[in-house]
């Protein structure tokens, strides 16, 4: 386990993979890496939660997956966006926008 | 939406593959991560292992991923079951006791509950049930409350009263049917107009009576009961319009009574059964006046008026009573009247016994399911480690006590099942063995609503048993359980707890039941040992009834019956022959205001009563009475009526207390009053008291009659026989053909036969109680055996140290039959204080003892703690066995 582990809140991975999958389609495992990368090493999603999360994902219709070759020529599974993700995507994007704000002028005050 | 269904469906239906993508994603991401690490420079093993390490459980994610994809509740559900009945099979004495005790508490309850629904819960035929009542007098000097009505007491009634919409009274006789077939002793029930009005009931075939028929001369018409349509008739419908003929005199049958109906009320009734023909009552002029001999015979019905309620019906009919109180003190005093729901009145005197028995068998489940509760706790106990690795490797809490849950909701579909058979077959085999027309019922059916109380039971008392050992196991902390089963972590701490209170409840429980049945018993076995006054062996007895229109006058019905006694005499085999007016021990019999000369005279309604019986030759002989003082009657007394009368010791104790009975003279109002006066009869002799109304009932004061100072013309016939009665009886048809072939013998039995027929219903609750009382002691040892045993193996490793460090083995048994008894005392003393509370609501039900008999409580708690503490001992026997070595090694 690694030692700086932050707990994403409800519902942010959700946020963080549409967002991440939206360029692109990428395989679980990089999209961890991504989120990794592009966070600067604070957040690591761990298997545990990130295949739970897609799989919801896919359920309700925002990602969807098929079998492609990966950068090595091995099967993987890849996740992209539907037209429904990116309307959801958009969606979350304003109001995680709209909470950051408000919560940052609560923190600023005083 | 749509997708979201379609997706799960996908899910649960294409599970193989799924579950394969899901492997080689997963594996995938492992192979990624590892060659990720071997390109920052580690080497292919310690890639392997971070890669392993950051990962985490394959199984978790899997687990998590499946409960994401929402398949989780269907195909959880179908694992649960799968490994459940795997589960169940592994560990079959486990499983057969837990389904057995299930579907014994289960099959029990429903068959109980299904007679209780018939008898006490379903709607009665008749139309508007609820407004229909029973109007009785109220005999305040004998505490008699349903005494059946006087004639003109119902006529001011009806003009009297304001809450009801309408009354009819009603009175059965018997009457031979003679013309198609065999002759046959028929139950006519004689009804006075708008009777059928009254209840709410049209025949299902024909028009049935017109207000004509009321009308003397016009009253030769009859609706037959449905039953008997059946039986007789062949439920030929063209029988409508037809005629037969009833004592002779032709009778046009005008319609078929439905089904169902079938209004019989026992605390009325002059004969004893079932009516199977309903006939106009074309009441005389007379019917009310109080001059011409006033008795009391009929039984009342009435309709409440809308709104209405019983206790308003009640309290008008007071006010009514006490009016004719004042009005007529020579009949009316100390008369009230009491108003009784027909439902109440239908139920009335079965209500105690089937609430004790719903309430028995309601303690029956209750054990049951404490009983299966112990077992699953017992049993979550010894998988406590497999509940702790299952939680280890990613299984969540809540999951953990689904599986458990889903496990004792298996037990309770398969039991409760098994127990659906067993209520089939209960139900069936409690009708067979309940006393004839004691339930009033051929069939009850299993309905839907009673299927629906089977299933809420199974499901209630599957949550029941089955939500205690998962809540505990789920909160049970994992690392603790797995490195340390015998030391008694908190979990198994609470588990103790709720195991010995479970026994407790049980002990308790039982208790209550066995001192109920011990009640039931010891009460049963007075009634049984009671002395009738007679001696029922080989005594045959069967009715033969004259109609009045072969034998009208008196004395050709006295020469007929005396004929008839002496051919019977003659024939071998036979002792003594008699007869007597009701037969004995059927409740039946009527009684009478006395005077006897020489008292100060007061009205009749405040005088002495005593029952009167009519009787024939050698009747003390053939019944066995002993003859206490005086004779018998001569050949010439029975000939003719000669004033004379013979009473038992009870009058004498009664009305003649310190007197010599003998040649005292006593008017016995039976028939005509100025007759009666003018007639006194004298006391010729005093015999012994006999409980003629049944063993349950105290000996009553009787004056016996010559049958020609009172002639019926229906008469049961007593025969007393050298050896089995009922085999003389085709000899005795012969001679009763030869006299007369149109006449039938009825009601043919024996007085034993007749005798345990008196006591079958207390025999009947007796046996049912009985029954739940063994399976609760059962089910009860079964319980604390169980628990006790358990404890044992728990503290295997305890006894071991103390036997090392030189425990005796006395000692260990101590300290285990130390545990088991502090359980049955509490256990018991709980039960005593409950059973001392509850056993007072069945003692309507006990005959000679209280409802605390100190000896029967005694008695089952001894019976109780007897095989509480052996079901103890075994376990306790096994422990001083243990060898030290082996139980320090037994982690």
């Amino acid at each position: 386990m690694p030692e700086t582990h932050i707990d994403l809140p409800q519902g942010t991975l959700d946020l963080l993979i549409l967002k991440t999958i939206k360029l692109q389609p990428l395989h679980g495992g990089a999209i961890s890496e991504r989120i990794q990368q592009i966070s600067k090493e604070v957040l690591q999603v761990q298997q545990g939660s990130l295949y739970p999360a897609l799989h919801r994902l896919e359920r309700r219709g925002w990602i969807k997956a098929r079998w492609g070759a990966s950068e090595n020529n091995r099967r993987a599974k890849y996740y992209e966006l539907t037209r429904a993700g990116r309307k959801q995507l958009e969606a979350e994007q304003d109001s995680w926008r709209k909470l950051t704000t408000a919560v940052a002028q609560i923190l600023e005050t005083t | 939406m749509l997708n979201d269904l379609l997706f799960r469906l996908r899910s649960l239906f294409r599970r193989t593959q799924i579950e394969e993508e899901m492997g080689d994603e997963l594996r995938f991401h492992f192979d990624h991560q590892v060659e990720k690490y071997v390109a920052t420079g580690l080497s292919l093993q310690e890639a392997q292992r971070r890669a392993r390490l950051t990962m985490g459980g394959e199984d978790k994610i899997k687990e998590d991923v499946r409960e994401a994809r929402g398949v989780s509740f269907v195909e959880t559900l179908l694992q649960d079951l799968h490994y459940g009945a795997r589960m169940l099979r592994k560990n079959p004495s486990f499983t057969i006791v837990a389904i057995l005790t299930l579907a014994l508490g289960m099959g029990a309850t429903v068959a109980i509950f299904s007679v209780v629904d018939a008898v006490l819960l379903r709607p009665l035929p008749y139309r508007d049930p609820a407004t229909l009542a029973v109007v009785w007098e109220n005999s305040i000097r004998h505490s008699h409350p349903h005494n059946v009505v006087g004639p003109p007491n119902f006529v001011d009634w009806q003009r009297q009263n304001t809450v009801f919409e309408s009354m009819a009274a009603m009175a059965d006789t018997r009457a031979n049917l003679t013309g198609a077939g065999d002759p046959e002793q028929v139950v006519v029930q004689n009804v006075t107009a708008g009777f059928f009005h009254v209840v709410g009931v049209n025949p299902v075939l024909g028009s049935g009576f017109t207000e004509e028929n009321w009308k003397k001369g016009k009253d030769d018409v009859l609706i037959l009961d449905y039953g008997f349509w059946k039986r007789r008739f062949g439920s030929d419908t063209h029988l409508i319009g037809k005629t037969i003929e009833l004592n002779g005199k032709p009778q046009v049958i005008v319609g078929i009574a439905p089904k169902d109906f079938n209004l019989f009320i026992k605390d009325g009734t002059l004969t004893g059964s079932a009516p199977q023909m309903w006939a106009p009552f074309a009441v005389p002029e007379s019917f009310g006046d109080r001059k011409e001999g006033f008795g009391r015979w009929l039984t009342v019905v009435a309709r409440m008026k809308p709104g209405v309620s019983l206790a308003e019906a009640q309290s008008e009919m007071n006010i009514v009573a006490s009016r004719l109180q004042q009005q007529y003190p020579d009949t009316n005093a100390h008369w009230g009247a009491t108003v009784v729901s027909m439902r109440e009145q239908l139920s009335g005197d079965l209500r105690p016994a089937l609430v004790t028995l719903f309430c028995a068998v309601a303690f029956v489940l209750m054990i049951a399911c404490a009983n299966v509760s112990g077992l699953l706790l017992a049993r979550a106990a010894t998988r406590e480690k497999e509940i702790a690795i299952r939680t280890a490797i990613g299984a969540s809490r809540w999951r953990v006590a689904r599986q458990l849950l889903t496990e004792s909701l298996l037990l309770a579909v398969v039991g409760g099942a098994l127990g659906l058979v067993l209520a089939i077959w209960g139900t069936n085999a409690l009708l067979a063995a309940s006393p004839k027309g004691l339930l009033g019922l051929t069939s009850v059916s299993i309905d839907m609503r009673l299927l629906s109380f089977a299933i809420a039971a199974t499901l209630l008392s599957s949550l029941l048993f089955g939500f205690l050992p998962s809540y505990i196991a789920a909160r049970s902390p994992i690392a603790e359980t797995l490195k340390d089963e015998t030391r008694g972590s908190s979990a198994s701490g609470r588990r103790g707890f709720l195991r010995h209170a479970l026994v407790i409840g049980q002990m308790g429980l039982a208790l209550v039941l066995l001192a109920g049945s011990g009640l039931l018993i010891r009460s049963f076995i007075r009634l049984a040992g009671v002395n009738p006054g007679f001696e029922t062996r080989n005594l045959l007895t069967f009715q033969v009834g004259l109609p009045r229109s072969k034998y009208a006058k008196d004395p050709a019905q006295v020469a007929f019956f005396n004929e008839f006694l002496a051919r019977i005499s003659r024939i071998p085999g036979v002792r003594n022959a008699s007869m007597e007016n009701y037969p004995p021990l059927t409740g039946l019999g009527a009684a009478t205001g006395v005077h006897i000369l020489g008292q100060p005279q007061v009205s009749k309604a405040e005088g002495p009563v005593s029952g009167v019986r009519v009787v024939g030759q050698d009747y003390l002989q053939t019944m066995g009475i002993p003859l206490l003082a005086g004779r018998t009657f001569t050949e010439a007394e029975l000939k003719e009526a000669r004033r004379v009368v013979i009473v038992n010791q009870a009058f004498v104790d009664k009305h003649l207390r310190g007197e010599n009975p003998l040649g005292k003279r006593v008017v016995i109002y039976m028939r005509d009053e100025k007759v009666d006066e003018q007639n006194p009869s004298e006391i010729i002799g005093v015999c012994g008291s006999v409980r003629q109304m049944g063993p349950g009932e105290e000996a009553k004061p009787i004056a016996y009659w010559p049958m020609p100072e009172l002639t019926y013309s229906r008469m049961t016939i007593l025969v007393k026989t050298a050896g089995d009665p009922l085999s003389l009886v085709s000899t005795i048809r012969y001679e009763l053909n030869q006299m007369d072939r149109e006449l039938p013998m009825a009601s043919i039995a024996s007085m034993d036969q007749l005798l345990s027929d008196s006591i079958s219903r207390s025999r009947f609750t007796m046996f049912v109680l009985g029954v739940f009382a063994v399976i609760a002691l059962i089910l009860t040892s079964v319980g604390i055996y169980g628990v006790i045993a358990y404890s044992v193996a728990q503290r295997t490793h305890e006894i071991g140290i103390r036997m090392a460090l030189g425990a005796q083995r006395r000692n260990v048994l101590g300290l285990v039959l130390g545990q088991g008894t502090r359980l049955t005392l509490i256990g018991v003393g709980i039960g005593a204080v409950a059973a001392l509370l509850l056993t007072r609501l069945m003692s309507s039900l006990l005959f000679g003892i209280s409802a605390t008999d100190p000896i029967t409580f005694v008695a089952v708690i001894v019976m109780l703690a007897a095989v509480a503490l052996l079901a103890t001992f075994v376990p306790a026997r096994h422990a001083t066995r243990v060898s030290p070595v082996v139980a320090l090694r037994y982690e």
